[in-house]
């Protein structure tokens, strides 16, 4: 590891402390996280070895914040994996808060909405294609490179191959704004949908610049949810009622979603509406969204 | 462990023939040829499927240690990584990747119970710190595609179910020569595919022509795998010790 040095900590990841470094010999800048790895009697933890696997996959592509190589190291006679990463200056979130606060509070431009969008999406449908779901997608989790308008995802480290059969996967992933109403209602078999809903409430994000719907509970989450959309019923959802968690709930009807996001154009109103379906099955996907009508006036050969 | 083939790492990592035959220069040096190349890998295949038998894990997890094994060895010498480490710790490693996890003190108990030659047994130190160097050798790159997966759909579109038994069992074979490091799963699929119609005089031309496949590949597959069953035979425990030892004179 002394080829890199340390320049500060940015954050605390899913593994442990992240460091942005520079490359001594480069000065090319890397994000460094140091993965726990407990190594006991059995060796390096299997949850590590198949994120690192995964990773080292999936960040083949641009719109997935790409992992440079893999550090081994013996500290204290303790082996240490270091993840180097390629390091971005900021994150949608902090992206959106300069738009939001700052000395010059304004909307982000629908272009940049546009293309960001268009890049979550490429990001996503290519985790999806390698059946691989994020699970905790939110704008702290998109890494942004705003010099040159790129963004990726990152974190994936609850990432996690679906294969087939679906295996139930714990419930508290997702951070609660952006968790879709099935993970909210305890579905045990989720799939590729709780990802497009995260996307749905980033894309809404973007345009209010405050979150769609900021619960602060499982059960306010779900509120917010069905008051903005309506309470879902059987015929939307089917088998909704039956869901574990679902209990009687207030009778909503929709509200309107164009309202909420109302700088947003028409097209994107629908391909934000299809993300933010009720039924899993309805929900668009990744690589549809892609084809959208909303994405027809960007010019995609860029991507 | 995922879904699409094409995009994946696997695809990336295809070698040619030649590129798989080569033999590491430390190993040269050794005076190991490429016959004794194959026949250590050959045996160790063996190795790791009566390992994993005791140890009880599914097929697909021996395939990924095999495939690990030999993925290994087209980057590595056997001088410099003892081949009767490498084995069980693919394994290891392979039970960890497809989320089933064999712990290293069971592998450590059944290579002491299994085999007399000390050669053969290791503790659990050993395979993990084997662990860490086959990480680096295979670049933490642990996705392996497997012909398997392909099997089942191909053999419905065709109709052909009743061949389920014999292409599995040919697809199991293949792991005794370096066909996954080569060629593409779906491939090594309808080579098996096609070599079990053939045996069970099943007409599949039609069926072959409509999807489209390059039938030369298939083919000059299905021929590997037809010339390997006429020339094998499991080597010998002298033809095995022969080229071990070569390995371990100390130069």
């Amino acid at each position: 590891m002394e080829k890199y040095e340390k320049l500060e900590k940015v954050g605390e990841g899913t593994y442990g402390k992240v460091y942005k470094a520079q490359d001594k010999v480069t000065g090319q800048l890397v994000a460094l996280k140091k993965t726990r790895l407990e190594m006991d009697e059995e060796g390096v933890p299997p949850t590590a070895l198949r994120e690192v696997s995964l990773l080292q996959m999936l960040s083949q592509s641009i719109y997935v914040v790409r992992l440079l190589c893999v550090e081994h190291i013996e500290k204290n006679g303790k082996p240490l994996l270091y993840l180097v990463f390629e390091y971005l200056d900021t994150d949608l979130k902090k992206f959106i808060d300069t738009y939001r606060r700052g000395p010059k509070p304004r909307p982000l431009e629908p272009s940049t909405i546009q293309s960001y969008m268009f890049q979550l999406c490429k990001g996503v449908a290519h985790c999806h294609s390698h059946g691989v779901l994020h699970r905790d997608l939110k704008p702290q989790n998109l890494l942004v490179d705003k010099e040159r308008g790129i963004l990726k995802i990152a974190d994936l480290g609850l990432g996690r191959a679906f294969t087939v059969p679906l295996k139930s996967y714990t419930h508290e992933i997702v951070t609660l704004w952006y968790r879709a109403p099935e993970v909210l209602l305890g579905i045990t078999h989720y799939s590729t949908g709780v990802d497009m809903w995260s996307v749905g409430c980033i894309f809404a994000e973007m345009v209010r610049r405050q979150a769609l719907f900021p619960g602060d509970s499982e059960l306010q989450q779900l509120l917010h949810i069905f008051k903005m959309l309506g309470t879902p019923t059987e015929e939307q959802w089917p088998g909704v009622t039956s869901l574990r968690d679902w209990h009687e709930y207030p009778k909503w009807r929709p509200n309107n979603l164009a309202a909420a996001v109302h700088s947003l154009n028409p097209e994107g109103v629908d391909l934000l509406s299809k993300m933010l379906q009720y039924d899993p099955a309805n929900r668009i996907s990744a690589k549809a969204a892609l084809d959208h009508p909303y994405f027809d006036t960007l010019d995609k050969s860029q991507y | 462990m995922a879904a699409n083939f094409w995009t994946s790492s696997h695809s990336k990592q295809l070698l040619d023939q030649e590129e798989v035959d080569t033999v590491q220069p430390a190993d040269k040096d050794k005076g190991i040829t490429l016959d004794d190349l194959r026949v250590v890998k050959l045996h160790m295949t063996n190795h790791i499927a009566r390992l994993a038998q005791q140890v009880k894990v599914r097929q697909r997890v021996i395939a990924t240690a095999v495939a690990y094994f030999r993925r290994v060895y087209t980057r590595r010498s056997m001088t410099e990584y003892d081949p009767c480490l490498v084995a069980p710790t693919c394994l290891y490693l392979a039970s960890k990747a497809e989320e089933s996890t064999v712990p290293a003190k069971l592998l450590v108990f059944w290579l002491k119970k299994l085999y007399a030659d000390d050669r053969y047994k290791f503790e659990i130190r050993d395979i993990l710190e084997m662990e860490m160097k086959l990480l680096e050798a295979l670049d933490y790159y642990l996705v392996i595609y497997h012909p398997y997966r392909a099997l089942t759909p191909l053999l419905q579109d065709a109709g052909m179910t009743d061949l389920t038994v014999p292409a599995l069992s040919l697809v199991n074979d293949t792991y005794k020569m370096d066909l996954i490091l080569i060629y593409p799963p779906y491939m090594i699929s309808l080579a098996c595919i096609y070599i079990a119609s053939v045996l069970k005089d099943k007409d599949t031309n039609s069926w072959f022509e409509e999807l489209r496949v390059d039938m030369n590949v298939i083919k000059n597959i299905s021929m590997e795998i037809l010339d390997f069953y006429d020339n094998y035979k499991l080597p010998t425990e002298e033809r095995v010790n022969a080229a071990m030892n070569k390995l371990a004179v100390k130069t």
